[in-house]
């Protein structure tokens, strides 16, 4: 989407065939994009402590905890259908997956509400106040 | 230990994990499908991304939330790009003031499809036919009909109330979600320490302006800034670095603040809506003051991060 | 020899105990620590401690305990069975460290070594000895390490007691090499029954001795090896052979810790954190540097796009 006229068009209606999946926000930078063996290792060792869960992942040891979507939000995994070459050419994009909760994980620091990732949760919340509609 | 390996760039996703408002995907609304669009930012001038909703009735921003390191687990798939893209309700008039400002410069009454014409991003055009667009216009221009047409000229005086009640509500939730809203580093301690005092007010109001200047140019966030009544701290450039890690508390940091804000008995009783001439100025120094300070412990604080 | 304790997780390190003998209680001891499964890529590492009074010490060097490298697995077992019906007068306990806490630790942010690793796993035997009202006075340690450090660390730890750590202890005293076989059954136990956590259904048993120079390790590893996870659990990831593997055969992972050295991954980290402040992200593209993003925005990591 280079040029300011393309646009990238979102099949809404795609998200009923969507599945519910886990997602997790990992804490480093996996250069890969496709199938992992994600519920074989990584939910198979998941431990649920009480104030967090660990895990390890390639040797090293993380915590986590699970954020659910802002009220009056939904998590949608968007796939590009028939990629294009060309910049200049509209866009289209379905619904893959949907989510209501993830699971951020911390390379060995205990989950806590500094977590950026907890902390930019607060944003749909001041964007309606920021964004809706004024009284007269 | 094995030699580490360069970082190659991401080049090309075709994938994105987005926490999107649930009206995006409200299919009963749509007759059909939203889509990214670009649009002019009000406050750079340059292209931001945004969605606009089937048949043009709602504007959404899109914002990211990105941090180095991070990728995604989906179901049985991982996707490199570890961002998280918010897609929030976003009022139309914040991207139609520019427009109604410039043509306002001629002075006259237009009708606003003549407003809105942009040719590096002609999608401006569809922010009329947003839910409301129209119908809330009169908060930021003044109207005249003739013949059943409609023409607008913009007004700073009408924009300026109108802003001022945004930023009543922001602060509003600001407070409601407890959002440490000090100048710069402020430790969650250091909050508890003050009472609810007129000096936190004026913090909660300079936050949501600066929230609600993202969406303004800088002459227009000026001017909200003296409508609100709130003198100019320093340039912007000098602004604080945030720190995600509010550890500082213990740091004398906001000692000299704290002691300024608080020293006149007057303060803490009647908390006056101005300051006087020499407050301000002790307010400036004072402030300038912590900020070299704090520039100054910030770098650490990120160091004893590793 | 009973593992559940460790097998019901064995992703987290376990101590296991004998019953302690009354006569440990009331009569002068003396102590042995060996290791077991130091060098391995795959498994758990195991501590041992064996103890009995000092005055049966010609009774444990009759039953002919030596060096459990020297023996079979079979005479292994035969001797740790000896071992246990002497239970009247001798005890014994395991630290089973995990190899997921032998990962975790080698490659956290504040390096934990193997050396550290065990040191402190001996350190809380010996004291879990004590505090079960062995009367010590005589400790032996085999060691890899510089015996004379590792020595007067443990003399100062626990004063009053003689300590006396020497490579190949365990050749040397009969209470040593009665730890060292503890360690061995339990380590040889444990990895034969390896319980995989992961959800792989049937995992190849054929691991061979996990020792990298093993022909059967290296095979298992090429074999096992997941793009993206790399391993089980089962597998040291700080072991280099593991390393190289993934890093050439496994999708590249980056950490934010990684690549150079701490102070220069500080150094990095701190520029790159200032860059993202100061930079005015919104629209991505600088064309008005002046312009700041909000603190709130900048904290919260938000930007705006400019393209999807």
């Amino acid at each position: 989407m280079s040029s300011n006229t393309s646009v990238t068009r979102v099949l809404v209606s795609s998200v009923g065939e969507a599945q519910r999946v886990p997602v997790h926000l990992m804490p480093c930078e996996i250069e890969h994009n496709g199938p992992a063996q994600v519920s074989q290792y990584l939910t198979a060792t998941t431990k649920d402590c009480k104030l967090e869960k660990t895990v390890s992942f390639r040797g090293r040891g993380l915590k986590g905890q699970e954020l659910s979507c802002p009220n009056g939000y939904t998590g949608l995994v968007l796939k590009e259908i028939n990629k294009s070459g060309s910049d200049q050419e509209d866009r289209t994009v379905k619904v893959s997956s949907v989510f209501d909760k993830l699971t951020y994980w911390n390379l060995e620091t205990p989950p806590n509400s500094d977590d950026t990732v907890v902390m930019a949760m607060d944003w749909p919340e001041l964007a309606e106040a920021i964004h809706g509609p004024v009284e007269d | 230990m094995a030699t580490k390996k360069k970082r190659t760039p991401n080049v090309q996703n075709d994938s994105w994990v987005v926490m999107a408002a649930d009206s995006v995907i409200d299919t009963q609304k749509h007759d059909s499908d939203p889509a990214f669009v670009r649009l002019r930012n009000p406050a750079t001038d340059a292209a931001s991304l945004y969605m606009l909703s089937s048949g043009d009735v709602q504007l959404f921003e899109v914002k990211a939330f990105e941090e180095d390191f991070h990728s995604w687990f989906v179901g049985q798939t991982v996707q490199r790009d570890g961002r998280l893209l918010f897609v929030t309700p976003m009022d139309p008039l914040y991207l139609i003031i520019p427009y109604l400002i410039k043509s306002g410069k001629e002075c006259k009454f237009q009708p606003m499809d003549q407003v809105l014409m942009d040719e590096e991003f002609p999608a401006c055009s569809r922010l009329l036919s947003c839910t409301g667009s129209l119908a809330s216009l009169h908060h930021i221009a003044e109207e005249k009909e003739v013949e059943k047409l409609k023409f607008h000229r913009y007004s700073q005086e009408k924009t300026m109330n109108w802003l001022k009640k945004k930023v009543e509500r922001t602060v509003i939730v600001l407070k409601a979600r407890n959002i440490s809203v000090g100048e710069g580093v402020k430790s969650t301690t250091y909050i508890r320490v003050k009472s609810e005092s007129d000096y936190h007010e004026e913090d909660y109001l300079r936050h949501a302006h600066g929230m609600i200047s993202e969406y303004l140019s800088e002459e227009l966030s000026k001017a909200l800034l003296k409508h609100l009544q709130l003198p100019e701290l320093t340039s912007p450039k000098v602004t604080e670095p945030p720190s995600k890690k509010r550890k500082l508390s213990e740091l004398p940091v906001e000692a000299g603040e704290d002691y300024t804000k608080f020293n006149s008995s007057d303060f803490a009783r009647k908390p006056p809506k101005k300051m006087t001439a020499a407050q301000k100025s002790l307010a400036k120094v004072d402030k300038s003051g912590m900020k070299s300070m704090s520039s100054f412990f910030s770098p650490k604080v990120k160091a004893e991060k590793n | 020899m009973d593992l559940s304790p460790f097998e019901t997780d064995n992703s987290v390190s376990c101590r296991l105990a004998s019953q302690i003998p009354d006569v440990c209680r009331t009569e002068d001891c003396c102590l042995g620590i060996d290791e077991a499964g130091r060098g391995p890529v795959l498994g758990p590492m195991v501590y041992g401690i064996c103890f009995c009074p000092v005055s049966k010490k010609q009774e444990l060097k009759e039953s002919k305990v030596a060096d459990s490298k020297t023996l079979t697995e079979a005479e292994r077992e035969n001797l740790f069975q000896k071992l246990d019906e002497a239970k009247s007068y001798i005890g014994w306990a395991l630290h089973i460290i995990s190899p997921n806490t032998i990962s975790t630790s080698m490659l956290q942010r504040s390096k934990y070594n193997l050396n550290a690793l065990s040191h402190d796993s001996a350190i809380d035997l010996v004291q879990f000895a004590l505090d079960s009202g062995v009367q010590l006075k005589e400790v032996f340690v085999d060691t890899v390490g510089p015996a004379d450090k590792y020595e007067e660390k443990l003399s100062k730890r626990f004063p009053g007691i003689e300590v006396t750590v020497r490579p190949k202890a365990d050749s040397l005293f009969p209470i040593v090499s009665a730890a060292s076989i503890c360690a061995k059954v339990a380590r040889d136990h444990v990895v034969k029954g390896w319980n995989f956590a992961e959800d792989l259904g049937e995992v190849d048993s054929a691991y061979g001795s996990g020792y990298p120079s093993d022909p059967k390790t290296k095979a298992w590893l090429l074999k096992c090896l997941d793009p993206v996870f790399g391993y089980p659990q089962f597998v040291r990831f700080s072991w280099s052979t593991a390393q190289t593997l993934m890093d050439s055969k496994g999708v590249t992972v980056h950490w934010d810790d990684d690549d150079e050295d701490g102070e220069k991954a500080a150094q990095r980290h701190n520029n790159r954190s200032m860059l993202a402040y100061f930079s005015a992200s919104a629209g991505g593209n600088d064309q008005n540097p002046t312009r700041q993003t909000h603190r709130f925005f900048t904290e919260r990591r938000l930007k705006s796009l400019d393209t999807l």
